[in-house]
């Protein structure tokens, strides 16, 4: 029994990580940068694909039981580094078409519309990614050489998971904070003003957009190192909805609220309940999910429109400091 | 506060012997099929007040849009200081010195006064993702330098009472004052004004016309398009009145108002 919720928990503190990492990249694109990226999910996703197949070995091609292109057996940490890399790179790609000074609700759109376009792709490719079964036996990383035991080293990947997520998060906000975080919001606040004031807003989204998305890649890759597997189920396009609900509720523009939001929102709402006795029919509580997420989006929007922990007012003393209040 | 001596006739004429820090010639703007600017040419020199003024729909935000990057000239060349920067965008030229305000006012709304004028300050240099990741020290000695900068101008127009406040809790003059202080921090050479005094409350108007020679007389151009023509008259050393997208006159205000094409053009 208390090994069992040993092991829930540090199950749970490594979904909380890894949204958390998801949290952090949306909250820089969108309460900083005023990018509504909808496509979210893909560059995690690229990034699980791209630690799977840098560790699964090189494929058995269409007579194996699952087929996958660049297969390589890269040592711990590479395959992270690579899914950071893939994550980064398909976002560049990504932003440099959609991106251009067209609408920003419009930009959204093109974004979910990437993101389903992209999981039809990874469906109907199957030599790509194995399509609709995905890909299993991903191996754990340093499993076979760490001396821990099962429970032990779900303990120590959830540390590492941790770690990684406070290097994001204090590099993050270090950036938000800077000049360049100022510049972001400017541009999210007043696009042509911005500019007018000799900041190039192309130049920021793109950047923007490529740092979430190398964070995204990261997420995807500690993901699928833990999980084992990865398949367009793991992917839809709802996911991200799932971390904007979060956000809107911690708070939009303040990590902290972040921290509430993915604690709140993945976590408790849609993990927990996974764990409940079953009600009504079989995935009845499956659907209740999507409901509650639409709800607490509502709810949040008509009473904290600006979250639980709105964004911090900064405030300059003419001692020439500037502080946060 | 510097500058309070008010342009003399003769410093108007000084100011006109120089190369103008913006030259437009023959500008052309149109959208679809609608031509709002139809070969325009107009000096802007340093220290200078110029109006533009003109009926609704004469092309006037249009032209200033065109000046400032905003809007893509299909014909026609723009100059600053002899460079041609007809084909950079908004950005780039704001860089080289031309900053605007616009029609609608155009503050970071969620950000405060202080940290309005800081992002102006800093620019595109100091701002960049490079120079913050590559030089942390220098990028936050600049941010002080900046920082100090923000105060002084804070101080010149008055405002450092709503240094902290966000833009979205401003009044409409103070968002104007805003946009103003936000453009004196690039150290411009050309300022375009769209309407600076719409919104702002009749109190005010006073103090920012008093705050806007002062700007010009430190040296900077100023492209004024604005339609209460008693501002044009005690603001602008010179005006150039547009219809439909022309040029119709141009000179001190006292005398065009007098032609007879200008007031046709405004009575119909």
């Amino acid at each position: 029994m208390l090994s069992s919720w040993t092991f829930y928990i540090s199950t749970l503190v490594i979904y909380f990580g890894v949204d958390l990492l998801s949290g952090i990249s949306l909250n820089l694109q969108y309460s900083y940068a005023g990018v509504i990226n909808f496509g979210y999910i893909v560059f995690q996703a690229a990034g699980a694909y791209a630690a799977a197949v840098m560790t699964l070995g090189p494929s058995g091609g269409a007579s194996s039981f699952q087929q996958y292109v660049f297969g390589a057996n890269l040592p711990f940490p590479l395959p992270l580094l690579v899914a950071t890399a893939v994550g980064a790179a398909l976002s560049a790609l990504v932003g440099l078409f959609s991106l251009r000074r067209i609408r920003r609700d419009y930009q959204a759109a093109l974004l979910l519309i990437v993101s389903l376009i992209a999981i039809e792709i990874v469906q109907a490719d199957v030599p790509l990614f194995n399509g609709s079964n995905g890909l299993t036996g991903v191996p754990r990383p340093l499993a076979a050489v760490l001396p821990l035991s099962p429970q032990g080293y779900q303990w120590a990947y959830a540390a590492w998971v941790l770690f990684l997520c406070a290097l994001v998060y204090l590099l993050v906000r270090w950036l938000s904070r800077s000049p360049w975080g100022r510049a972001l919001r400017a541009m999210r606040d007043q696009e042509d003003a911005a500019s007018a004031v000799g900041l190039n807003v192309t130049a920021l989204r793109l950047q923007v957009f490529v740092i979430g998305g190398a964070i995204a890649g990261l997420s995807g890759g500690l993901l699928v190192q833990f999980i084992g597997a990865w398949s367009p189920d793991a992917w839809g396009y709802a996911e991200t909805f799932v971390i904007f609900t979060a956000i809107f509720i911690g708070g939009v523009g303040n990590y902290r609220g972040v921290v509430l939001g993915v604690l709140l929102v993945p976590i408790i709402f849609i993990q927990l309940p996974q764990f409940l006795p079953q009600i009504g029919y079989p995935g009845l509580t499956d659907s209740l999910e999507w409901v509650i997420i639409g709800l607490l989006w509502m709810l949040c929007l008509l009473l904290r429109p600006r979250g639980l922990l709105p964004e911090r007012r900064s405030i300059a003393l003419p001692d020439l400091s500037s502080r946060s209040a | 506060m510097t500058g309070p001596e008010v342009a003399t006739g003769s410093q108007a004429a000084d100011a006109r012997a120089r190369v103008p820090a913006l030259s437009a010639r023959d500008v052309v703007v149109s959208y679809g099929g609608v031509t709002a600017v139809d070969g325009l040419s107009l000096d802007a020199f340093a220290g200078e007040a110029l109006g533009l003024i003109g009926p609704n729909g004469a092309g006037k935000s249009s032209f200033l849009a065109a000046l400032g990057g905003q809007a893509r000239i299909r014909r026609g060349s723009i100059t600053l200081a002899g460079e041609d920067v007809s084909r950079l965008a908004a950005y780039a030229r704001a860089r080289r010195g031309v900053v605007r305000t616009f029609q609608m006012t155009s503050e970071f709304s969620g950000m405060t006064t202080f940290e309005n004028l800081v992002t102006a300050g800093h620019g595109a240099a100091g701002a960049s993702l490079a120079s913050v990741v590559a030089h942390p020290r220098r990028s936050r000695q600049r941010d002080r330098a900046v920082a100090r900068r923000a105060w002084e101008v804070l101080e010149r127009f008055e405002q450092a009472d709503i240094a902290n406040a966000y833009g979205r809790e401003l009044s409409g003059g103070q968002r104007r004052l805003v946009e103003i202080m936000r453009c004196l921090m690039r150290s411009p050479k050309v300022l375009l004004l769209d309407e600076p005094t719409v919104g702002v409350a009749p109190r005010v108007v006073d103090k920012l016309i008093a705050d806007l020679k002062s700007i010009r007389d430190d040296g900077i151009a100023l492209v004024i398009v604005e339609h209460a023509l008693d501002v044009v008259s005690e603001l602008c050393d010179r005006v150039l009145v547009m219809a439909l997208g022309r040029s119709i006159a141009t000179g001190k205000y006292a005398e065009v108002v007098r032609d007879k094409e200008v007031q046709a053009a405004y009575l119909g």
